[in-house]
């Protein structure tokens, strides 16, 4: 398609209402961007600009609930907001909010100022926004560099840490690789396509000839796999999650894994790839090696957040099993699996890495801006403050996958694809995968239930803190009991 | 609605002794006792009360849960699981007993964990929606893992551990064959269903069924436990508190017999009939290995454990001859092990409160000094290696002869363990209370008489009178 009719189409799109409605939570959000930008020029201060993030990502939040209903809209060629873009892009807000808490906690204890931070964190929420309602490749590569940019930022902040360095270098330069080599990988899909749209117009049987559009769709999927730190490309991970601020760890955790996951389901199931057999066999290994290699890895960690870190590339490649459809009815069903199971991750994510925060907050000495939690920092944890400990609890058995939490039913959605897929593989290694998991999960859980010699050291927290940890509580085991809840937006 | 409010009452009495201990030391044993004690009485007057006959399985709820899956909250009883709630309920009473003075430490989330573990495996014995079945097969194993991790003996991390992932990924293909189950019952009536009763009318081609039973018959078999799945029991059952171990060998490890009965042999009558050869080929090494192991021990509750497997073994024999003799005496099995291992449980905690050690080579003579204690071991040990009299001899020869016409020679090998019965059982007895005297030990006290003493009563019942338990067919297979 040229440049003239691609604009034709843009100018006729552009002037509807609903589409704009459609968008109207990431304009909020880009909006919110500029305004805070002129709050920073008109006056610095840190309660404002936390205060205004929030209201900003509320609004976005509660205009995506009630889009919820809309049907599917194009704006554009280049954006299509469906439900399942809604629908994450809410999770995805969500995870912001939480976010921003958390850090307004976390840059308390800091001496400046701290603006920039906070629109940081907006432009990887747009980002992220644009990637979820993205339909066009060209859309796709600005959130993917809006997320990675505003991220290498965000992940060296505080410039005083003795991770700051590494971390800010590791992330730049590997999402700087990865990037280029999808951007190779895009241009090599038009040139045999001719266009950038998702879902191309060209018979597909005629693409699966060409091994120039193969290569395209492997070295797409690569840059992706490194956004989503699939093994193997997952080497940057662990120590990114660890040398990051706990909040942006989270937002990284969240945002970022579910607005790629997301952008690429979308990718993959517009072009009906799984006619392609090269390319199920790819992603099968990607999800094989990711589940299992993943596992083993976190089996030795010490460092709680290291640990997520592997745990969150496990987590990735179970999720990559609803990928793998056998045939255009299944895909409605994947969706749902997949929405299921994000949701579940963040809300295990979001409680964990709050427990986190607190627990961080608590053990840091005046003077120190490193503070690195090991698992047995959590030693004692339940018999000193119950609530911060059974918060601990659900989010790691929902990322166990055991019952009465929402992990568990994520699993169940996953098996089930799985089974009907008949992908025996698969279902073999996230068996094993979850075998192997359990070791670790559970040595979490068994050394929170230890003696500690110092169990009269009580925790304090902020209400808004305590309010957080028991709508968590609550949320997960409600959620987990009764998924019809969630179940009813996402059918 | 009865089955409901006992579950949940459960758990919310689990949580009221759990707050209460908070208030006022020492008032959560006697709100789990007296949980335990009303709602017993509560089903049992239900049960005697209801018009209903027990022959077969009586719904007593059925109403939607998850709607995305077709999955209902759907609960079922017949004398099966009667009987085995009944002994839960009976045990769940006695593991309050012997924990009376030994928990010393954080008392209220102690019992919360019983009343709930006790919670989730009523629950499993009556769920009849397989998504159910499921969600408090594993739901159980929380509280019970807790018990283990928490007030275990020096080594119960690691016993707890491995006692949770062997549960935990046998069960996760278990799971499988659901999901593959309710799949293929979609495919032939095109609608979801996790209902047990629904499953039975399905016909389903033996090559599917075959893996079907096998995803069910490994979540089982781990549980019973069977060889070559069974290492995670020695480990679990010594690291576990007493009452910890007492609910594992009475009544755990009759939810994998119940599910091989109900889920396995009514689901899959023919893939069991074909894999029957395999399963008492399993049991009978089972017997042989557990009683082999049993006899080398030198650790109380690890000589225990191996003997449970070797009588477990007698019920997975007896489950796959499809002989009503057989199957009867595996239920009567099932209850006499649950009272026997039970026994024997208490007993090596009550030994174990005195010389804190559950090393054999510890102990010697205490006869001398505990003669009542003595004989009560004398009886639990001729209980555990089947002497008549006792309702083992009754389960486990019935067992034999019902089994014996289809697999003569596995019945004649099993019959040897039996013999290893006998020795390890006096093994058990001679090194602890025969032999020079070593030290001198309290005798039984009142709470302890009473915990020795109704075990033995209803040993002694079943074994005398055994009809109580056989007067009902269970479902016997009419072959």
């Amino acid at each position: 398609m040229n440049i003239a009719t691609m604009e034709n189409a843009t100018m006729s799109n552009l002037l509807g209402l609903n589409e704009l409605l459609a968008i109207m939570p990431q304009l909020i959000i880009a909006f919110g961007i500029a305004l805070s930008l002129l709050l920073i020029a008109w006056q610095r201060s840190q309660q404002m600009i936390a205060l205004f993030t929030k209201t900003i990502l509320v609004f976005a939040l509660l205009l995506s609930v009630n889009l919820l209903a809309v049907e599917t809209t194009a704006v554009t060629i280049l954006l299509k907001v469906d439900s399942y873009s809604i629908f994450t892009f809410i999770l995805i807000c969500l995870s912001a909010l939480v976010v921003t808490q958390l850090s307004s906690q976390f840059l308390k204890s800091h001496i400046e100022v701290h603006d920039e931070y906070y629109v940081l964190l907006l432009l990887v929420v747009l980002g992220a926004g644009v990637l979820v309602a993205s339909d066009h490749y060209a859309s796709l590569f600005l959130g993917f560099e809006l997320l990675s940019i505003s991220f290498v930022g965000l992940v060296g902040y505080i410039r005083e840490s003795k991770y700051a360095v590494e971390t800010g270098f590791k992330y730049l330069i590997l999402s700087a690789t990865a990037s280029s080599i999808m951007l190779l990988g895009i241009a090599l899909i038009y040139s045999q396509t001719g266009q950038l749209s998702f879902a191309p117009v060209t018979e597909i049987s005629h693409l699966q000839m060409s091994s120039f559009y193969a290569v395209g769709m492997l070295l797409f999927l690569v840059g992706i796999a490194f956004k989503l730190s699939l093994v193997p490309f997952h080497f940057w991970t662990p120590d990114v999650y660890q040398g990051a601020p706990t909040p942006i760890t989270l937002l990284m955790a969240t945002v970022s894994k579910v607005a790629m996951f997301v952008v690429l389901m979308k990718c993959l199931f517009s072009q009906s790839y799984f006619v392609s057999e090269n390319l199920v066999q790819l992603i099968t290994l990607l999800a094989v090696f990711s589940m299992l290699i993943g596992n083993t890895l976190a089996l030795k960690q010490d460092n709680i957040k290291r640990l997520l870190a592997y745990s969150s590339i496990a987590h990735m490649g179970y999720l990559l099993i609803v990928l793998l459809v056998s045939s255009q009815q299944n895909m409605a069903f994947a969706w749902q699996s997949a929405q299921f199971y994000l949701a579940a991750y963040i809300l295990a994510s979001l409680s964990i890495f709050t427990v986190i925060s607190i627990c961080e907050h608590q053990n840091k000495g005046a003077s120190e801006t490193d503070v690195q939690l090991s698992i047995d920092s959590f030693k004692g944890l339940f018999w000193r403050n119950r609530a911060l400990a059974l918060l601990t609890i659900i989010a790691v058995l929902s990322f166990a996958g055991i019952p009465l939490t929402m992990g568990f039913i994520g699993k169940f959605y996953l098996l089930s694809h799985a089974t009907t897929g008949q992908l025996w593989w698969l279902v073999a290694a996230l068996i094993v995968g979850s075998g192997i998991a359990l070791s670790y999960y559970l040595r979490i859980v068994f050394v929170l239930f230890d003696r500690n010699e110092n169990e009269l050291s009580v925790y304090s927290y902020t209400s808004t803190e305590y309010v957080l940890i028991n709508v968590f509580i609550l949320s997960g085991i409600i959620l987990g009991v009764f998924p019809d809840l969630i179940g009813q937006f996402i059918a | 609605m009865m089955l409901t409010i006992i579950i949940f009452g459960l758990l919310l009495c689990g949580g009221f002794a759990w707050f209460m201990e908070g208030i006022k030391q020492n008032s959560a044993r006697w709100i789990a006792l007296g949980s335990f004690i009303t709602f017993m009485v509560f089903f049992a007057f239900s049960i005697m009360n209801s018009p209903q006959s027990f022959n077969e399985l009586q719904l007593f709820v059925r109403i939607p849960w998850i709607s995305t899956f077709n999955i209902e909250y759907a609960l079922a009883l017949d004398h099966l699981s009667i009987t085995l709630i009944i002994l839960t309920f009976f045990l769940a009473i006695i593991c309050v007993l012997v924990s009376w003075q030994e928990i010393q430490d954080k008392c209220g989330f102690f019992y919360f964990n019983l009343l709930a573990s006790i919670a989730g495996i009523i629950g499993v014995f009556c769920a009849v929606d397989l998504f159910l079945f499921f969600f408090f097969w594993e739901v159980m194993l929380l509280p019970m893992t807790a018990i283990i991790a928490i007030w275990g003996h020096e080594n119960r991390h690691f016993a707890a551990i491995k006692f949770f992932i062997f549960t935990q990924v046998s069960s996760l293909l278990m799971l499988v064959a659901i999901i593959a189950t309710a799949y293929f019952y979609a495919q032939q009536t095109g609608a979801l269903s996790f209902y047990y009763q629904d499953w039975l009318q399905l016909d389903i081609p033996l090559h599917l069924a075959n893996y079907l039973m096998l995803g069910f018959f490994i979540a089982f078999a781990v549980k019973l436990p069977s060889v070559p799945v069974h290492s995670w029991l020695p480990d679990a059952h010594t690291q576990a508190p007493t009452a910890g171990s007492v609910l594992l060998a009475g009544v755990l490890l009759k939810t994998g017999a119940y599910g091989l009965i109900r889920f396995v042999i009514f689901l899959f009558p023919q893939a069991s009939q074909d894999f029957a050869p395999i399963a008492g080929t399993l049991a009978v090494v089972s017997i042989l290995y557990g009683a082999k192991m049993a006899f080398a021990q030198t650790d109380f509750k690890r000589l225990v454990a191996y003997s449970s497997i070797s009588h477990m073994g007698f019920v997975m024999l007896a489950l796959f001859a499809f002989n009503p003799i057989a199957y009867q005496g595996a239920i009567v099995t099932m209850v006499a092990h649950g009272l026997s291992s039970a026994a024997l449980f208490s007993l090596a905690g009550m030994v174990y409160n005195r010389i804190h050690s559950r090393d054999l080579n510890d102990m010697g003579g205490f006869w001398q000094s505990a003669p009542r204690m003595g004989g009560f071991a004398l009886a639990f040990a001729g209980a555990a290696f089947g002497l008549p009299g006792l309702a083992n001899f009754v389960g486990e020869f019935m067992s034999l002869v019902g089994a014996y016409p289809h697999y003569p020679m596995l019945v004649i090998l099993a019959a040897f363990g039996l013999i290893g019965s006998a020795i390890y059982g006096m093994v058990l007895f001679q090194t602890s209370f025969q032999g020079a005297p070593t030290k001198e030990i309290a005798d039984l006290s009142m709470r302890e008489l009473m915990i020795s003493g109704s075990l033995l009563l209803l040993l002694l019942i079943i074994g005398l009178y055994p009809n109580l338990l056989l007067q009902y067919s269970m479902g016997a297979p009419s072959l």
